[in-house]
């Protein structure tokens, strides 16, 4: 529907009514008068928004017709036209005539696409340029297979802050690519988006895993074990997902985050501190679902669940093999006291820590190979007494 | 629910009104609800036209098209004292018959999405209250109007037509009020 701002027409009239213009445009528009209203035209005048427009820039055409001339117009101030008004010498309203300055739509950018469980795609788009183009500006995602031909056009845009994205909620095919494309468009001109050419299968996400569960390991304090099960929709052809799980403790916004987990739908979290609570979130990735060769995308994490360790001492970082018994908290506690002690008494090795003997159990179970690295190996140490 | 509560009332004489009452009431306390919505939807969309509509004492001449087919909510008061039931029911099912079909041209030419949310939600309730007056001119026996054609006045939307809609909403609503409590005393009697 188009929106004309029409004033009534037998008193006075302003032309051109409802013109379209661009930003930093000139404009001349003249308001007549009808012979009824004895008026003399050098007695009008004119606002726009409000705002009286200086007389230097009025132009008397004749007795019945003054003009104004606007130069360097700015964006419209409003969604519904800027108000150009003609006035009476007593300000009384005679006409009035909608001004709508804008621009031509940049070329969209930045176009992703998601799709969840391979069911449905959801795109996304941001606004070229400089973005706001100040008058009213539509945008239609359009896509097609690749080797197939026929355009279809994206029938579900979201509002709001989402109002540059676009949900097609079903006929998603799998293993042919699409091509997608945003079109932009409004009376100034219209932009194309590149065409972005994607898989399905690149593009997926599933729900987050189900049914994730903590629980404490038998009395150790510094562990925990999370298990869940892979994401309902997709469980039967998730082979190869990939897992994550992060975890903090109650009070803390810092997430540790277990990478390694591979697709096992189990994971034991070490080295943490005891009598504390922690909650847990793990999160899936299609991985190679129907053979895509493509990591896919992460889905959110799953809602935090929660749970303590057992009270005790406390323990530093944290690794899905960690085997229980190795973080003896007392081989711990002496190791400390030997390391002060050798960081006093022998030469060469201030470095030395408890933090030097995690790396190493680290390193330890990554290489057999390349032993002779960092500063201070633990028997290649010469004590000096 | 109004609309079910006239019906479902007999037209018989020698009933007390004592329903068609509390119907007047419940359209009494519409009217006082869509005043209170109007106020709100009024001041956001005379934003949305821009300034000066939405300055103070701004105030364009009343276009003829809105003239001709809305009669306005002014009336000398001796006239509105003396106005017989079933006129005084006649003049509100006009109005809210015209001011509903306008509001409704409003909001669907409205650009901003959520103003024109707001004025669709505000068009349910306005057809609420036509409907409530439309069942108690039945239950009472009047005949409705014949409905006036579509005011389609112009091919497209008007600002300052806009602008005398609302106005005259306002105006209808604040009166309507009062017609109703006059409606309910001379109906006890």
């Amino acid at each position: 529907m188009v929106v004309l701002c029409v004033y009534p027409p037998d008193v006075a009239m302003i032309s051109p009514q409802d013109p379209v213009l661009r930003i930093g445009s000139s404009l001349t528009a003249s308001c007549s008068l009808s012979p009824d209203l004895g008026l003399h035209a050098s007695t009008l005048f004119w606002t726009l928004n409000g705002l009286r427009l200086s007389s230097s820039s009025y132009s008397v055409v004749s007795s019945s017709v003054l003009s104004v001339t606007l130069h360097r117009l700015n964006g419209s101030q409003q969604q519904s036209g800027d108000n150009l008004v003609c006035h009476g010498a007593d300000g009384h309203v005679l006409a009035g005539s909608c001004l709508y300055v804008g621009m031509p739509p940049e070329k969209p950018v930045n176009l992703t696409c998601l799709s969840r469980n391979t069911k449905d795609l959801r795109c996304r788009w941001s606004v070229g340029g400089l973005g706001e183009t100040h008058i009213r500006t539509k945008y239609i995602l359009k896509y097609k297979l690749r080797w197939h031909g026929k355009e279809k056009e994206c029938e579900d845009y979201g509002s709001g802050e989402q109002r540059y994205s676009c949900y097609i909620p079903h006929n998603i095919a799998l293993f042919t690519p699409y091509e997608i494309w945003v079109e932009a468009t409004n009376q100034l001109g219209s932009a194309t988006s590149d065409i972005t050419t994607l898989d399905i299968l690149d593009v997926v996400t599933t729900d987050p895993p189900a049914n994730v569960q903590v629980s404490r390991v038998g009395d150790l304090d510094d562990q925990l074990t999370v298990r869940w099960s892979s994401p309902p929709e997709l469980k039967d052809v998730l082979f190869q997902a990939k897992y994550q799980i992060r975890y903090r403790l109650e009070d803390s916004a810092d997430w540790k985050v277990v990478d390694d987990v591979g697709n096992l739908t189990s994971c034991r979290l070490a080295g943490l501190q005891p009598g504390t609570v922690y909650f847990v979130q793990v999160r899936c990735n299609p991985v190679g679902i129907f053979g895509s060769r493509k990591a896919g995308i992460w889905s959110n994490w799953s809602h935090p669940t929660a749970a303590s360790t057992p009270s005790s001492e406390r323990q530093p970082s944290s690794s899905c093999d960690a085997k229980p018994g190795e973080q003896n908290s007392t081989l711990r506690r002496e190791l400390k006291q030997f390391f002060g002690w050798i960081r006093k008494h022998a030469y060469g090795c201030s470095g030395m820590s408890i933090k030097l003997y995690d790396q190493w159990r680290v390193w330890l179970q990554k290489s057999h190979k390349a032993r002779n690295q960092g500063p201070c190996i633990f028997w290649q140490l010469d004590f000096p007494f | 629910m109004l609309l079910a509560v006239a019906m479902a009332t007999a037209v018989d004489p020698s009933h007390d009104l004592a329903s068609e009452r509390s119907s007047i009431e419940s359209t009494y306390e519409l009217t006082k609800y869509l005043e209170y919505q109007l106020k709100e939807i009024k001041d956001v969309y005379l934003t949305y036209l821009g300034p000066p509509f939405n300055e103070k004492d701004f105030s364009p001449p009343r276009p003829n098209s809105t003239a001709l087919t809305l009669p306005s909510a002014a009336t000398r008061l001796e006239l509105w004292h003396g106005l017989e039931n079933q006129a005084r029911l006649a003049q509100n099912q006009k109005a809210y018959s015209v001011l509903l079909a306008a509001v409704r041209e409003l909001a669907s030419s409205t650009l901003c999405p959520s103003l024109k949310t707001s004025l669709l939600h505000f068009c349910t309730g306005l057809d609420g209250l036509l409907g409530s007056i439309s069942a108690l001119m039945t239950t009472l026996g009047y005949t409705l109007p014949p409905q006036s054609a579509n005011m389609r006045t112009n091919a497209g939307e008007l600002k300052v037509e806009g602008f005398w809609i609302l106005r005259e909403l306002q105006s209808w609503l604040w009166r309507s009020a009062k017609d109703f409590n006059r409606l309910k005393r001379r109906l006890r009697g």
